[in-house]
């Protein structure tokens, strides 16, 4: 801060510089503390005080008259949901609607995303044409899953029996239970694939070309291009979609909800439909509410489990 | 100096944990509405509120197919604001399948409707929760009205002692046959008893490999009951107190047997099992020679398929008679309704002769017994609805009844998967009822 002519001391102030160092930082703190405002206030009310209250009521035998009493029970919802085989079912499905569905999304996402990256022209338009089913409504897509998935006249059936003749018999999709959960998962697999893809394209395209320049140079082919280039480079926005995409998994609800409804009983249930069913249908709100708590303790420990496992130093 | 930004670094930590927890409960959180943070103060009103001066607003939910809906809209409505102009009814057409669980949303949330019209079997569960204000309290002329209508869709109604609602339609399940499919089998008259029923279904089911005697769209209480009742089977005692030898007695696991038997010949369609079938549209088209089906039928039909003639029939008989199901709905009136006595005004005139046979055009059949003549003289297959309503029986009106219901519609999809025996799933099934029934 010297000033040419000027001995290296805090000059004169200037007009309107009235803060020192310190208190400027006070007075950007203040206004990042304004800013987070807004969002502090609408986390409290719509996000933490019905955390905590779902909390409460997982603790009783909830009455939802208002008004009325509401028994305390403990721990009885939890041990009820260990002892109730239609909880152990709804937690298979989950699982595996997230260990189908997740691996699907990113595999054909990375591989959708490395095709868009290569080709020179019409980035754009397949880019949008991927994304279309990530911002279409789950209630339109289930409902057209729900059609093409029909057993008398749905496209699948129409295309594997009278086209192809793969099968000599019309697959009845949505009455069983294990075809129901094709169908679920393929539904959550191409709505999915937009989303992860885009990411993938954006970290792609920040990969440096230097790097690949460099790699080219040293003999490295098509393959060890990819393989020590593009995915360690992608790798913390790989493991970021991971994180996502499970949290996503396990919160399965439309597509469920919306194309069988957890029928037939009750196979095809999973955490989150058999919760509101519970809550819902059956006025156990209690027993709801301590279903969703185990299901959100879940997926936090999955998801710090995850990022401590794979999470490197540099990395996020 | 960093020693804000190792607490700023912290609280953005602390930050990404909460919003992770967030995330992961948000689509938990969403449909989970916590009962209101400030209690809704429930008018405990007994005598009822002054008439209104100024003009009012009633909200009323009903779940009538789109026919019923626009004679409701076009004919009852008008006839009502002209009558009283201070009240404006502010009816909201809920599907069905919506309907009960948006409904004890709104209760909880304090937000309930004022009156609706509700399905007779969620009645008891309303009125058991305390959501119902009991009208015989706080109607002074409920009697003048309680004399008016048929006793079996008013006893819906009654929970310990009181009525919580009025009887606003009946309906019950007859069979419906396609004259055109019974010809084409050299059939000339619909079945009287089951076993009739299944000799039909035999020549039915030789016009075609895609041609089905019989559909239904599920294993729910309201499709078997009337096949377990007319077997002679029950589903607990006379007084709900144990399904124990009622609901895995010999001639309910008959009427299981029936039924898997009807499915595994093809007789049955397999739409049972889910994934939806089109059973107007089945009919319609030919494929579908029978059906269970109620008194809205023609004005659908003649919406939406007019070329297709309808023809009706006794339930087949088996040895329990012929026994079918009763459905209706009841109008009831929520304690947390602000302005009651409206409310009553829109009931009594729902109940009006004026009101019932408007609505009698759309196929809901009245229940005042003065206004039947009339109403069968508009719509001369009534008769035969009233014919069966005389035997036909209600499902458990039991607080409980949903629940029961989802074990008896999971029973009846294993029975005929062919997982289980009908005999042992139905042994399986009979103590976590008689559990249910003794809780309320």
């Amino acid at each position: 801060m010297t000033r040419p002519g000027g001995r290296a001391q805090p000059g004169p102030r200037e007009e309107g510089t009235v803060w020192n160092q310190g208190s400027l930082r006070a007075q950007r703190l203040r206004a990042a503390y304004l800013f987070m405002l807004p969002g502090m206030t609408f986390f409290l009310i719509f996000y933490l005080y019905p955390l905590i209250q779902a909390l409460r009521i997982s603790l009783y035998e909830w009455s939802i008259m208002p008004g009325q009493d509401s028994r305390f029970v403990g721990a009885a919802n939890y041990l009820r949901a260990l002892r109730d085989p239609i909880f152990w079912i709804s937690m298979r499905n989950t699982v595996l609607y997230t260990a189908v569905t997740v691996p699907g999304q990113m595999i054909l996402a990375m591989l959708v995303a490395l095709a868009l990256h290569a080709i020179p022209r019409w980035r754009v338009l397949f880019r949008t044409l991927y994304y279309l089913p990530v911002i279409t409504s789950w209630v339109v897509a289930a409902l057209l899953f729900k059609f093409l998935f029909h057993s008398q006249s749905g496209l699948i059936n129409y295309l594997l029996v009278d086209v192809l003749h793969l099968s000599d018999h019309y697959i009845p999709w949505l009455q069983n239970p294990e075809t129901a959960l094709v169908a679920i998962m393929t539904l959550g697999v191409w709505k999915g694939i937009g989303w992860s893809m885009v990411i993938f394209l954006a970290a792609l395209q920040d990969i440096p070309l230097e790097l690949y320049e460099a790699a080219a140079l040293d003999g490295a082919g098509r393959w060890g291009r990819f393989r020590y280039i593009t995915l360690p480079m992608m790798r913390p926005t790989a493991i970021f979609v991971l994180v996502m995409l499970v949290i996503g998994g396990f919160n399965v609800f439309l597509p469920v909800y919306l194309m069988t409804g957890g029928a037939p009983m009750h196979r095809t249930e999973t955490l989150l439909t058999y919760m509101y069913n519970e809550a819902f249908n059956f006025l156990d709100f209690g027993y709801g509410a301590a279903l969703s708590y185990m299901l959100a303790i879940l997926i936090f420990l999955l998801s710090f489990i995850q990022i401590k496992l794979l999470r490197r130093p540099m990395e996020l | 100096m960093c020693q804000p930004k190792a607490f700023a670094f912290r609280i953005g930590i602390g930050w990404m944990l909460l919003a992770l927890l967030a995330a992961a409960c948000a689509p938990a959180a969403a449909p989970t509405p916590g009962p209101s943070p400030t209690p809704v103060v429930v008018e405990r009103v007994v005598t009822p509120t002054p008439t209104p001066k100024g003009p009012v607003t009633i909200t009323f939910w009903h779940a009538y197919n789109p026919e019923e809906t626009k004679v409701f809209n076009e004919q009852v409505l008008p006839a009502f604001h002209q009558k009283f102009p201070n009240i404006r009814i502010e009816a909201q057409q809920v599907p069905y399948d919506e309907f009960r669980r948006k409904l004890l949303t709104s209760i909880a949330g304090g937000t309930a409707p004022d009156v609706i019209r509700s399905d007779i079997i969620w009645v008891p569960e309303l009125a058991a929760m305390g959501a119902l204000e009991a009208l015989d309290v706080i109607m002074p002329d409920f009697n003048a009205y309680k004399e008016k209508v048929f006793p079996g869709p008013l006893s819906t109604n009654l929970w310990q002692g009181h009525y919580y609602g009025l009887p606003l339609d009946t309906n019950t399940r007859l069979l419906m046959w396609n004259k055109e499919m019974y010809a084409a089998a050299g059939i000339a008259e619909p079945p009287k008893t089951i076993d009739e029923f299944l000799r039909v279904c035999e020549r039915i089911k030789a016009l075609g490999r895609d041609k089905y005697c019989f559909a239904d769209g599920g294993t729910y209480g309201w499709a078997v009951l009337p096949w377990i009742w007319s077997f002679g089977g029950d589903l607990t005692d006379p007084e709900m107190k144990t399904a124990s030898g009622y609901v895995n007695g010999p001639d309910t696991v008959a009427a299981y047997e029936f039924l898997k038997g009807m499915l595994d010949k093809g007789y049955l369609h397999p739409g049972i099992l889910g994934g939806g079938v089109d059973t107007a549209g089945g009919f319609a088209r030919d494929e579908i020679a029978n059906l269970l089906e109620g008194p809205w039928m023609p004005a659908i039909f003649a919406a939406q398929y007019p070329q297709k003639q309808i023809q009706w029939a006794l339930m087949p008989a088996g040895k329990g008679g012929s026994i079918s199901v009763v459905g209706g709905e009841d109008i009831v009136l929520f304690k947390q309704s602000r302005n009651k006595e409206a409310a009553l005004e829109f009931i009594r005139f729902m109940l009006s002769p004026e009101a019932q046979l408007m609505m009698a055009r759309a196929g809901q059949v009245p229940v005042r017994t003065d206004v039947i003549e009339q109403a069968v003289q508009a719509q001369p297959y009534f008769a035969l609805f009233f014919e069966q309503l005389k035997t036909a029986r209600a499902r458990l009106p039991h607080p409980n009844w949903p629940k029961i219901e989802d074990l008896l519609t999971s029973t009846g999809q294993a029975i005929l998967r062919g997982e289980k025996g009908a005999k042992e799933a139905l042994d399986e099934l009979a103590p976590k009822i008689d559990a249910l029934l003794k809780q309320q």
